[in-house]
């Protein structure tokens, strides 16, 4: 074949996969993240009587495989349980642009925790709730998870679990490690690590040295950051982690830890020197929470679900099996006669005086600018 | 005179491989590009502004991690021609009847996922494994561990990629003509003499696909920073992460990305004048 033919063939192709792409990308277009999004149409799921299939979205560990089967055999609902949320921020980023077009991705309930619950509603991704459909959830709600600052009422949030920030350590090896601030001594440098979640890291770092984390301002945020980096920079701090601090932890290469309680509780069956321990400064108290998202292609059967999961026995088999602290009330009650041990746990069952210094979760203040600013800045600290 | 469909033909197999490439290549390239010119917020929406200072402002803020993805990657995959091409030779010429056997192995890892190899690693490398222990003795593990340094990073890239490197340079190899081997011998040659002179040149396609094959991917990797790093080894790819999923900074981390890319394009371009478009075509006839 002739070179210049060759040549001609080439950009004939060429110029038909620009033309193909352009039309393509003519039709394709709107929608998506161009426009902004606010929560003043969003609508209420509807309720009904609970069939059909049952689509649910949760973090891995956080609920006993039995009570899935238990409340499909009851209901006859049949429930896919998916465990793909790993942590707020990349569930957010997998499902943001769905949501933007009011698809919900086949998912019914979705369970996040309190912050990224309002953030979602805020940009209108969720319904609200029903609470003629949720009988059973407000009968047995703990009194004080019913008026939360960024639902007041719970319009459209159901507590899934509760549970406490504070520090997970090997009491073999950090015996002395009492107070956040133990996390700084240089006799534990490059043995300690720290959270990714900015809401999780930094107000507790921020109580430790005395600020008020529900009063802090921004430039309160940004200098217990400057604090963190000067340790990250002189080597303090080994690194960032999810949820893989526990292993870690439990291979040595870690001794101290901001980590969470169920975990903790939830390690110690395999190795006893793992413990959580209560910060002297207090720890951040947080909750993962159903909701509806729009768009979701059963909200009868999710209701069901809600209601199901609040009843104290079946509660009591999934807090049996996460450890983490239990938004029912009665499960106390139905575990003393099942692992009494279990029941007096402060770790699930926390008593007044355990949680006397915890605060709740805060987020950075002012408006997205601010809050993306600091977002940015412990991002930058976390990825330097 | 060739008839109508005939000349059809070509377009008819090109355009699976087309097709796929503008739907999912080219046409989420034009949303990026499109998007990394925006400013705007989630709650606002997006506005086309043309705004350029998302690039600027993503190269200053991020030059380290930039730079040191690049450092990595470079390191890796010279750690990897080291470490391959004597493997490559090894299997081409030596194995004999283990050949078979010998590439299997080098493959075998891929029958696991790469990131269980990679936490795998992390076992290997823990502060109280032997192999730290023997590092501290030889004075190569200053604070007692090699997890979250650099060495753990560029280490579990060279492992991750040393196949990429490995098959290539076994296809060149073993294509190689003996009789060129033995013809520099008769001319008195020395065995490194014919290495250097034959055995090099004519395996240059295998050596500079390797590399392209290592160092690419190596530079946008984020899994050995994220598992293998500490707080000071993040590679550009983790930053680009972050951008997206945690700060949700869209336009920026689209800028980032486009500016990684415009960086890998403008060195491949360099690299092959340097190295030469047949030694990377493998047309050997004309690199003869």
């Amino acid at each position: 074949m002739p070179h210049n033919m060759k040549r001609t063939r080439l950009l004939i192709l060429a110029v038909l996969a620009l033309a193909a792409s352009m039309v393509l990308v003519a039709c394709g277009g709107g929608g998506g993240i161009n426009e902004g999004s606010d929560n003043e149409d969003v609508p209420t799921a509807p309720g009904g009587k609970a069939t059909g299939s049952l689509n649910i979205s949760n973090w891995t560990y956080y609920i006993d495989p039995k009570t899935i089967n238990e409340f499909q055999k009851e209901t006859g609902i049949k429930t896919t349980y998916n465990e793909d949320v790993n942590d707020n921020n990349s569930f957010f980023g997998k499902v943001q642009q769905q949501l933007a077009n009011g698809d919900s991705g086949g998912r019914d309930i979705i369970i996040v925790t309190d912050w990224m619950a309002e953030k979602m509603y805020n940009l209108g991704y969720i319904q609200k709730l029903d609470h003629d459909e949720l009988g059973q959830v407000f009968d047995t709600m703990i009194p004080s998870l019913r008026d939360p600052s960024f639902d007041p009422g719970r319009g459209y949030s159901v507590p899934w679990q509760s549970g406490m920030t504070g520090l997970v350590v090997r009491k073999d090896l950090a015996p002395d490690v009492k107070s956040i601030n133990d996390l700084f001594d240089p006799k534990y440098k490059g043995k300690v690590t720290l959270l990714t979640e900015l809401r999780d890291t930094v107000p507790l770092i921020m109580a430790a040295d005395g600020i008020d984390p529900a009063e802090a301002t921004t430039e309160d945020w940004l200098a217990t950051i400057d604090k963190i980096k000067e340790n990250v920079d002189n080597g303090q701090i080994r690194r960032f982690t999810g949820n893989d601090y526990l292993q870690d932890l439990a291979k040595g290469d870690v001794v101290a830890a901001i980590g969470w309680s169920g975990d903790a509780v939830q390690a110690q069956a395999d190795n006893e020197n793992i413990q959580y321990v209560q910060p002297e400064q207090g720890c951040s108290l947080w909750s993962d929470n159903m909701l509806i998202p729009v768009g979701a292609p059963n909200s009868p059967a999710a209701y069901e679900f809600m209601n199901y999961v609040y009843v104290p026995e079946n509660q009591a088999q999934i807090a049996e099996y996460v450890n983490f602290v239990s938004p029912v009330k009665g499960v106390k009650e139905v575990l003393m006669k099942k692992d009494p041990k279990l029941a007096e746990n402060q770790l699930i069952f926390p008593s007044d005086e355990f949680v006397e210094n915890c605060f709740n979760q805060v987020s950075p203040p002012g408006d997205e600018a601010e809050q993306q600013e600091v977002e940015q800045a412990f991002e930058d600290v976390v990825r330097g | 005179m060739t008839s109508i469909r005939q000349r059809l033909v070509p377009y008819g197999l090109l355009a699976p491989g087309l097709i796929w490439l503008i739907l999912f290549f080219v046409v989420p390239m034009y949303y990026m590009g499109e998007l990394s010119l925006k400013t705007g917020s989630l709650e606002t929406g997006y506005q086309l502004t043309w705004a350029f200072d998302n690039y600027t402002e993503a190269i200053s803020q991020y030059s380290t991690q930039f730079f040191r993805a690049f450092w990595y990657a470079a390191v890796a995959s010279l750690l990897c021609l080291i470490i391959g091409y004597p493997l490559a030779y090894a299997i081409a010429f030596k194995a004999g009847r283990w050949k078979n056997l010998m590439l299997f192995a080098v493959v075998a890892p891929f029958f696991t996922t790469y990131l269980i190899r990679t936490i795998a690693w992390k076992t290997i490398l823990d502060d109280s494994s032997p192999v730290v222990s023997v590092l501290e003795f030889l004075q190569l593990a200053p604070d007692g561990r090699v997890l979250a340094t650099s060495g753990a990073v560029i280490a579990g890239l060279t492992y991750n990629f040393l196949p990429f490197m490995v098959l290539p340079l076994f296809a060149s190899l073993e294509r190689l003509d003996q009789r060129l081997l033995e013809a520099g011998k008769d001319l008195y040659a020395s065995t490194a003499q014919t290495f250097w002179r034959i055995t090099i040149p004519l395996t240059m396609p295998g050596i500079v696909a390797g590399i392209l094959l290592t160092f690419i991917p190596a530079v946008g990797d984020y899994v050995n920073a994220e598992f293998l790093g500490g707080t000071n080894q993040s590679m550009i790819g983790n930053v680009i992460q972050s951008k997206y999923l945690v700060v949700r900074d869209y336009p920026e981390a689209a800028a980032l990305s486009f500016t990684v890319m415009a960086a890998i394009l403008i060195g491949l371009l360099i690299y092959i004048r340097l190295a030469g478009t047949q030694a990377l075509m493998g047309d050997e006839e004309e690199a003869r």
